[in-house]
């Protein structure tokens, strides 16, 4: 090996220590314990208890539905709304641009439990703010945190609020990206603004949309806090019980790791495919 | 097809004022060129006529219809930009349909356009491809093509040929002006390369600082410079400025003695020239300088450098603060800061006073 090479890979090698301690070997030993008997004295090599429990335990259908119920409603809602957030920062009209940036971006910077706990107030049966206001327009009090929908909306509005505006910040980029003389090609042959939008700043968007959309489904994988900290551990019940939630409490609840390992690789794997799906759907056709 | 007409047109940004009361008449199915330096106001006087940008006083008029209040798209114009402004998720057929379809036009003749725009633009090969399967000439075209389909009265070109090599660019030059003849409709056209607008334009309008300084065909700009600023503009290489200053004037004609070249003196016709003693300066073409004792004035200059371009041979000199480029015959001789005494002739030079006027 070249000196030069030598030299390069003895600077490299406190990192790669590290990196190979706390990511490899977690990520490579993770996957050997998913085919373990965590529950007994000695683990041994027993899948049927882990990877062929998925298949037939209720409590991981459930919180893969809740899961997969949040990411079909919450991601394109969040998406689209974030999309017009994006297209209202990006007008001319728009004055103080960088505060509504800032405040749009906030959320994301806003402490997890400070946050919750101001939505577990906020949409609270008897005196939070949400019900009160409904109650001025005579709609009768939801019981947000103890009703099954109702706290699934909960969780869907939260995590909506925490993430609209950091994908809105991303589009806004995407937005600011396309030229401006495109635009006034269009406005000379006399097409409206909104078609405008339709057919020049959505398709010229798609990438970034796609970008946003794969990035939050990663995130609604392994969504935790706002079940754990809001709906109080994925309740009423398991309503609320995500994948994430569900890896946690049989992991550090049940010390079961062996179960918990395979759950977490399901999780990556849905996440990659629905990704490479999401990828394929958006990818530029010739 | 139409005429266009600008009356006292003013552009201001906030408390900057751009355009300075611009007035110009275009006659129907001219071509017309917008030239000056960055930043003169050409791109900005271009746009307020398609109406991308609000006219701060004054009327601009197309077809006799002062349109300073008309959307863009309802002016009869089409705009090809610098940057082509293609939709870049489009094909080049979708490109040039667009607008058509987006406005409800008959699906036919939407169809019969996109046809035609192809022949004529010779693109009809590449109407399945994406803007970014072209090279530069190619959506160079499609930008044309696309301002075609709309059959405007008014062309509006704004530095359509910047971003294209120089080979590619005469060429495109030459199809312009080949489109502007079958199309016959009126053109207006923005550069800030004086070739472009030499080569292509009916007439000229050469613009400063937000001023017209000149309108006229290019010969006559080129003969006949209003001032300073025009004769430097106009012309490649440039004309040559010298310092002079008047040291007596007498029947209708002032003596300007050169002050950089060892007090030569050249009789210059002038009805109303500047007082004796008045700075000024004498401005000659490349092409100007003549053998020794054959003009009205000799000057000596030691050439730096000398530029072989086969037809012609361009001599770069020094004298005093100024550079001279002198246009000789074709040659292969090196400049060693050789000696080189060439003649001025008073019929082949221009006075300008020291504002930039031009004196005749």
């Amino acid at each position: 090996m070249r000196l030069r090479t030598q030299t390069a890979y003895a600077f490299l090698t406190p990192y790669l220590l590290v990196f190979l301690a706390f990511w490899i070997w977690p990520i490579a030993n993770s996957f050997w314990l998913s085919f373990l008997n965590t529950r007994s004295a000695n683990w041994t090599f027993n899948p049927r208890v882990t990877w062929g429990r998925l298949l037939v335990d209720p409590a991981f259908a459930n919180a893969l539905w809740n899961t997969l119920i949040i990411l079909v409603i919450q991601v394109p809602i969040m998406i689209a709304l974030a999309t017009v957030l994006a297209t209202l920062l990006n007008s001319s009209m728009l004055k103080a641009r960088g505060l509504f940036r800032f405040a749009f971006f906030a959320p994301v910077v806003v402490g997890e439990v400070a946050y919750a706990a101001v939505f577990r107030l906020m949409f609270n049966h008897e005196f939070g703010i949400i019900n009160k206001m409904l109650a001025v327009a005579s709609v009768p009090a939801i019981p947000w945190l103890s009703s099954p929908n109702a706290a699934m909306a909960v969780i869907i509005i939260a995590v909506t609020w925490r993430w609209a505006g950091y994908n809105a910040i991303i589009i806004l980029a995407g937005l600011q990206s396309i030229p401006e003389d495109v635009y006034e090609a269009a406005t000379l042959d006399g097409v409206s603004k909104t078609r405008q939008f339709f057919f020049i700043t959505l398709p010229l968007l798609r990438p970034v949309i796609v970008l946003c959309v794969v990035i939050s489904v990663i995130g609604t994988m392994q969504l935790f806090s706002e079940p754990f900290l809001i709906t109080n551990r994925g309740g009423p019940g398991q309503a609320t019980e995500t994948l994430g939630l569900f890896l946690y409490r049989q992991a550090f609840g049940a010390f079961n790791f062996g179960y918990a390992s395979a759950i977490a690789y399901t999780i990556a794997a849905l996440a990659i495919v629905i990704s490479l799906i999401n990828l394929w759907l958006g990818r530029e056709r010739e | 097809m139409a005429g266009i007409s600008l009356k006292k047109v003013v552009k201001r940004f906030g408390v900057y004022e751009i355009i300075h009361g611009a007035d110009l008449e275009v006659a129907d199915g001219e071509f017309v060129v917008f030239v000056g330096p960055s930043g003169c106001g050409k791109s900005t006087l271009l746009r307020m006529i398609a109406g991308l940008e609000t006219i701060s006083d004054g009327t601009v008029s197309i077809g006799g219809r002062i349109v300073n209040d008309i959307e863009p798209a309802d002016r009869g114009v089409a705009m090809v930009f610098q940057s082509y402004a293609l939709y870049p998720h489009m094909t080049v057929e979708q490109n040039l349909s667009f607008g058509l379809r987006m406005t409800g036009h008959d699906k036919a003749d939407v169809a019969r356009r996109v046809k035609r725009s192809a022949d004529t633009l010779r693109i009809s090969e590449l109407l399945k491809r994406k803007p970014r399967q072209l090279s530069g000439g190619q959506r160079q075209r499609v930008a044309i093509g696309r301002a075609i389909m709309r059959e405007p009265q008014l062309f509006l070109f704004d530095e359509p040929l910047s971003n294209l090599d120089a080979e590619l660019r005469v060429q495109m030059r030459v199809e312009l002006a080949r489109l502007h003849k079958e199309l016959g409709v009126t053109m207006i056209y923005v550069t800030h390369d004086q070739t472009e607008a030499m080569t292509l334009a009916d007439r000229i309008v050469v613009l400063n600082a937000g001023n017209i300084e000149q309108i006229g065909a290019p010969l006559d700009l080129y003969d006949d410079p209003a001032n300073r600023f025009v004769a430097g503009f106009v012309g490649s290489p440039k004309m040559n400025f010298m310092a002079g200053r008047i040291v007596e004037t007498n029947n209708g004609a002032a003596i300007v003695e050169l002050v950089n070249h060892r007090g030569a003196r050249l009789r210059k016709p002038a009805v109303d020239a500047p007082a004796v003693g008045s700075d000024v300066v004498i401005g000659v073409r490349p092409e100007h300088f003549f053998n020794a004792g054959e003009g009205d004035c000799d000057i000596t200059i030691k050439a730096d450098v000398a530029e072989h371009l086969g037809s012609v041979s361009y001599v770069y000199a020094n004298a005093g603060r100024e550079e001279l480029i002198i246009e000789r015959e074709a040659s292969r001789q090196r400049a060693n800061g050789d000696h080189l005494t060439v003649a001025l002739r008073a019929d082949r030079s221009l006075l300008f006073d020291k504002t930039g006027a031009r004196v005749r």
